[in-house]
């Protein structure tokens, strides 16, 4: 026992433990009658499904390296099917736990078999064909919810959905965000998650070495779309009516953002990010009023852009070596980087080149020994 | 036959608009190889700066000032967001591009506020023409991207700096060989398809004279799958696509059953497309190397 | 086993939950030193000028009360939140208002994040009486009633006209196939025409839509168009449409043709067809309570957001401030703290028990059926005839 807990690798499981301990602190506070107010439920359940969804779609773009722009849409198909199961369930077995279960089971089981379907473009395109796929994708589905019947999803005026006992959602929304955690940091620390990232890293070379790509593209997009699903249903729960307005491009992008702030390929930079965007966005929602609210896009659209080219700029790759947020945290706490231990959290996807070009293969045994004629001489031709 | 008419005027000049955008799109993907997400919202500047300019009340100047602040934009957005990122992953690029797109999007609703502005360009008036009333803008939309479409087919193909762009894109490493100027080529591609965009904004404000922060999100959208519709890197793929488009969504606005999922649909036949036919109509295979 | 201590802990705490239950609920109002009025609504985007209108029309109502020694000395305070006609942002507004002592509340101004509010204010028992969300299960529950007239019912009064006026003819529609109050009271319309009256009709989903060619050219012989859409599209349309339809064209819309008068650079006089709308308001009235009020809305704040959605608001709070005057005086106690709930059963016991407000902006006689529908006389109010 005291040698497993030795061996036990913290930095592994502090996110479970970190989530786990809020969980319950907050728990206890609701439920031994410390009041907390609607607006801190309805935060952290915002919180929960940012979170949720954050995780999920780090899968396919930190992970898979295929940039998904419609994972709102799989949101949208767990929180209209979602949210249909339980108000057709809510008559027989009433709007508790067994209800909120099978929900989330049937929308998380259909947003994969979504994410299936749009895993299958994911096998013949990349890049940009792809998220411009997916943005589609986003789209059809907003639209064709949007235009259902009044019985069937509600149409134009939202699906009426019930609402779960906001003092208890909180507590079922952040298990959610375990198993997620749980699911997906799992599947990525196995070899079915390493993979994953060396399809991303390089997709011939990946194939090359025997690894089924079609299995693990589609594996990536059908987990990812399960839990978006299930943040769907969630937030069907959370709220009366699902509104399919909200689950547009604008929606996917801001889950991008979480994705993008907390750094590609960390899980836990993708929780961090989410928590802290849901509780800014809560926060000057009611401070920035007005035409100032528009700030709040604004920054993020900033920050978005000097994040991305700081850490991908080739130019910058020394600057970033020498400053950057783990060499700090080193620097503070005094302590070594040991270049043994495998980070394998922390994907260098930004070290790692998507492609060899053929020729600089080919130039390594062509290279001549002289380093100096390396360099590329500037007009002067065969002068000497 | 009066509702054939009419529906393709309208087709052809919405397409013309599409086309006008997809062209931007496709001169940009084909050279940087990027997909310029802030390219839609360049049309809305556009809009915007013809609507400032407006004030002085002479429609030329404000096209000309429009298409000169949009070039010096595309320039400013390629030299500070895109260039650094040059070798970088392509997902990188992408990103920064929505991010670019965002940052214009909620620039424009802080300087000009979230309202719609209302701004008469020019009221060029209608005909009639067999039974028919044809606005007129909708005839110079489409004349204006036949001309710009075929004058940018002549430059590519007979011009020094048009065949040093078809190099580019071919191949950079071998253009940067020959002695082409291969960043300052892609600066000029910006250029131009900044220019197109600015007149793209032209004619939004003369379809309908009134202009907001997301004028161009959503054509900025369908002109890309206008583009990939004809062949991403082709510029008559993009006015064959632009204009399809066009035509798609009109028809379908038209049929009342299936009106309300216009936009499903055309994005439904993006999807079908890039599946069946990658390459669009128009487009070249490429080999991905390794 | 620092670890078997944290599981320990979590544990703990996991059992903790089954045990305990939640506990009631808590009056926020109890430091409140005025009645605390609540609204949400659209301050920016393409419906700013209907919550823009309702939160002015609101102040100057509340400011002429506090004016007038208030209900019995003390004062009323309007609160506002934007909410940019998004129903996501409803939790966040609501919770926020009524955490900060809101009493009793004007809901929401349009019907999409309304629809989300009549279910928030229903859990906590707050009173709302809406000044424009005219959505039909907007005063569903038991706490919420309309000021306006419903959708449902602005599509009958529509349809019943044009089964008068337009028998055997072939009217065209135009309508946000997406959007609550668009098609709301279109279906409504639909329901209620004659089966005489043939409709064309067409539809437009991007919010941000601004060419609507193809809709205008499926239109175009129609002499008559029912337009059940907001403002700006509105504007939009007739800019593209007037020199294609008939110069004597009638565009009909309901109350989110609104405003369309005062819009920033649209001429309405340079449409040649007729406008009509219908209305509980008439902006142009020379004489009574609304001639005051405009006279007051403009002084204060210019003619550029003047619409009936201010003047309903306005009618919103002196209704709201003379049913619990006569409450008083029936006897009833309204201290300053008085919790949102408590306000509520006072509130809902007038409103059912035949409440009528008299004299006001947006009607003479405005009394309340039990389902929270409001029961006034609609006018139809031509916004311009045909040149």
């Amino acid at each position: 026992m005291m040698n497993k807990l030795k061996n036990f690798r913290w930095n592994h499981y502090i996110n479970y433990i970190v989530i786990g301990i809020l969980t319950a602190v907050f728990s206890v506070i609701s439920l031994t009658g410390g009041h907390l107010s609607s607006s801190m439920l309805f935060l952290l359940e915002k919180i929960a499904i940012s979170v949720i969804l954050a995780v999920s779609l780090s899968l396919v773009v930190g992970f898979l390296g295929e940039l998904s722009l419609g994972h709102a849409g799989f949101m949208c198909v767990g929180a209209y099917l979602g949210g249909k199961v339980s108000a057709l369930l809510a008559d027989s077995l009433g709007d508790g736990v067994l209800n909120l279960i099978i929900s989330l089971v049937v929308g998380g089981c259909i947003a994969a078999v979504c994410g299936v379907i749009i895993g299958i473009p994911a096998l013949r395109l990349r890049g940009d064909y792809l998220a411009i796929v997916t943005l589609a994708f986003g789209e059809i589905v907003k639209s064709l919810f949007q235009n259902t019947s009044d019985e069937s999803f509600g149409g134009a005026l939202g699906l009426e959905t019930p609402r779960f006992d906001k003092q208890y959602l909180f507590i079922w929304a952040f298990l959610l965000v375990l198993l997620t955690l749980a699911v997906i940091q799992n599947l990525i620390r196995s070899s079915h998650g390493r993979a994953i990232t060396a399809i991303r890293d390089n997709e011939i070379a990946a194939r090359a070495s025997g690894i089924n790509v079609t299995k693990y593209k589609l594996l990536a997009f059908t987990v990812s779309a399960f839990f978006a699903g299930i943040a769907g249903v969630l937030y069907s729960f959370s709220n009366y009516t699902v509104q399919s307005a909200k689950f547009g491009y604008n929606y996917s992008i801001e889950i991008l953002v979480m994705v993008v702030l907390g750094g590609m390929g960390s899980i836990n930079g993708s929780i961090i990010a989410a928590a802290l965007i849901t509780f800014l966005n809560t926060k000057l929602a009611t401070i920035l009023t007005g035409d100032l609210a528009v700030l709040q896009n604004f920054f993020y659209a900033l920050i978005l852009i000097v994040i991305v080219v700081y850490n991908n700029a080739p130019a910058l790759k020394n600057f970033r070596d020498r400053y950057n947020i783990q060499v700090l945290l080193h620097k503070i706490s005094g302590l070594r980087k040991d270049p043994s231990r495998i980070t394998d959290d922390r994907a260098k996807w930004d070290v790692v080149p998507t492609k060899i070009e053929m020729n600089e293969i080919l130039s390594i045994d062509m290279k001549p020994q002289n380093t100096r004629a390396d360099k590329p001489d500037k007009g002067n031709g065969g002068k000497r | 036959m009066e509702l054939i008419l009419s529906t393709l005027i309208n087709g052809l000049s919405l397409g013309g608009i599409y086309a006008m955008i997809a062209l931007g799109y496709t001169m940009v993907y084909g050279i940087a190889k990027m997909l310029n997400f802030a390219h839609g919202d360049i049309i809305m500047v556009g809009g915007y700066t013809i609507y400032v300019f407006m004030a002085f009340g002479n429609p030329v100047l404000a096209v000309a000032m429009a298409v000169f602040f949009c070039v010096l934009l595309g320039i400013t957005v390629e030299k500070v967001a895109y260039k650094p990122l040059r070798g970088a992953s392509p997902l990188a690029v992408l990103i920064t591009a929505i991010g670019v797109s965002y940052l214009l999007q909620s620039l424009a609703q802080i300087v000009f506020g979230s309202a719609n502005k209302m701004v008469m360009v020019y009221d060029f008036g209608s005909v009639s023409f067999l039974g028919v009333t044809l606005q007129m803008s909708a005839i110079v939309t489409l004349a204006v991207t036949v001309a710009v479409m075929a004058a940018l087919t002549l430059f590519v193909k007979y011009t020094r700096l048009g065949r040093a762009m078809v190099a580019v894109s071919e191949d950079k490493g071998a253009a940067q060989l020959m002695g082409i100027n291969v960043n300052g080529i892609i600066t000029i591609t910006f250029a131009i398809g900044s220019a197109l965009a600015a007149l793209a904004g032209l004619f939004y404000l003369l379809k309908a004279p009134s202009i907001s922060s997301t004028l161009g999100a959503m054509p900025g959208i369908k002109a890309f799958t206008a583009a990939v519709i004809g062949g991403i890197g082709s510029i008559p793929g993009a006015m064959l696509g632009g204009i399809l488009l066009g035509m798609v969504e009109c028809i379908s606005y038209k049929i009342t059953a299936i009106a309300p999922y216009t936009d499903a649909i055309e994005f439904s036949i993006l999807i079908i497309i890039l599946l069946v036919r990658p390459t669009g109509f128009l487009g070249k295979k490429r080999r991905e190397k390794v | 086993m620092k670890l078997t201590k944290i599981l320990a802990l979590a544990l703990c705490a996991v059992m903790a939950l089954g045990t305990l239950a939640g506990c009631g609920s808590v009056n926020y109002a109890e430091n409140n030193t005025e009645y605390v009025i609540g609204v949400s609504g659209p301050l920016t985007g393409s419906a700013a000028m209907y919550g823009v209108a309702v939160v002015n029309a609101a102040q100057i109502a509340v400011d002429e009360i506090n004016a007038a020694g208030g209900l019995n000395g003390v004062m009323f305070k309007l609160v506002s939140t934007d909410d940019m006609n998004d129903a996501t942002k409803i939790s966040t507004n609501y919770s926020s208002m009524f955490e900060g002592g809101m009493q009793i509340s004007l809901g929401t101004v349009t019907t999409q994040p309304g629809l989300e509010f009549k279910n928030l204010s229903a859990d906590d028992n707050v009173f709302f009486l809406t000044p424009s969300a005219s959505g039909d299960k907007i005063p569903e529950n038991k706490n919420g009633y309309q000021m306006c007239f419903a959708d449902g019912n602005q599509g009958k009064v529509a349809a019943d006209f044009v089964n008068a006026n337009y028998a055997n003819t072939t009217i065209g529609v135009f309508y946000k196939s997406d959007e609550a109050y668009s098609k709301g009271i279109y279906d409504q319309f639909k329901a209620n025409l004659d089966a005489s009256v043939k409709v064309v009709e067409t539809t437009f989903t991007d919010a941000n839509a601004t060419d609507f060619s193809t809709q205008i050219d499926t239109l175009k012989s129609c002499s008559f168009i029912f337009m059940p859409i907001y403002y700006t599209p509105a504007s939009l349309f007739m800019t593209q449409a007037k020199d294609i339809l008939a110069k004597k064209a009638v565009y009909y819309g309901c109350d989110g043709f609104d405003g369309i008068d005062n819009i920033e650079g649209f001429d309405i006089k340079s449409i040649p067809q007729a406008v009509t709308m219908l209305s509980h308001f008439n902006s142009k009235a020379t004489e009574g309570p609304a001639k005051e009020f405009i006279d007051k809305y403009v002084a204060k704040y210019g003619k550029d957001t003047l619409n009936q959605f201010g003047a309903s608001a306005y009618d919103c709070v002196y209704a709201i401030y003379g049913a619990m005057q006569k409450a008083i005086s029936e006897g009833k106690e309204i201290p300053v703290t008085i919790s949102a709930s408590d306000l509520c059963d006072i509130m809902m016991e007038q409103f059912e028990g035949g409440y009528t407000y008299e004299n006001g902006v947006t009607g003479e006689k405005i009394a309340w059926e039990k389902s929270g529908y409001v029961n006034k006389s609609a006018i139809q109010y031509v916004i311009k005839e045909a040149k």
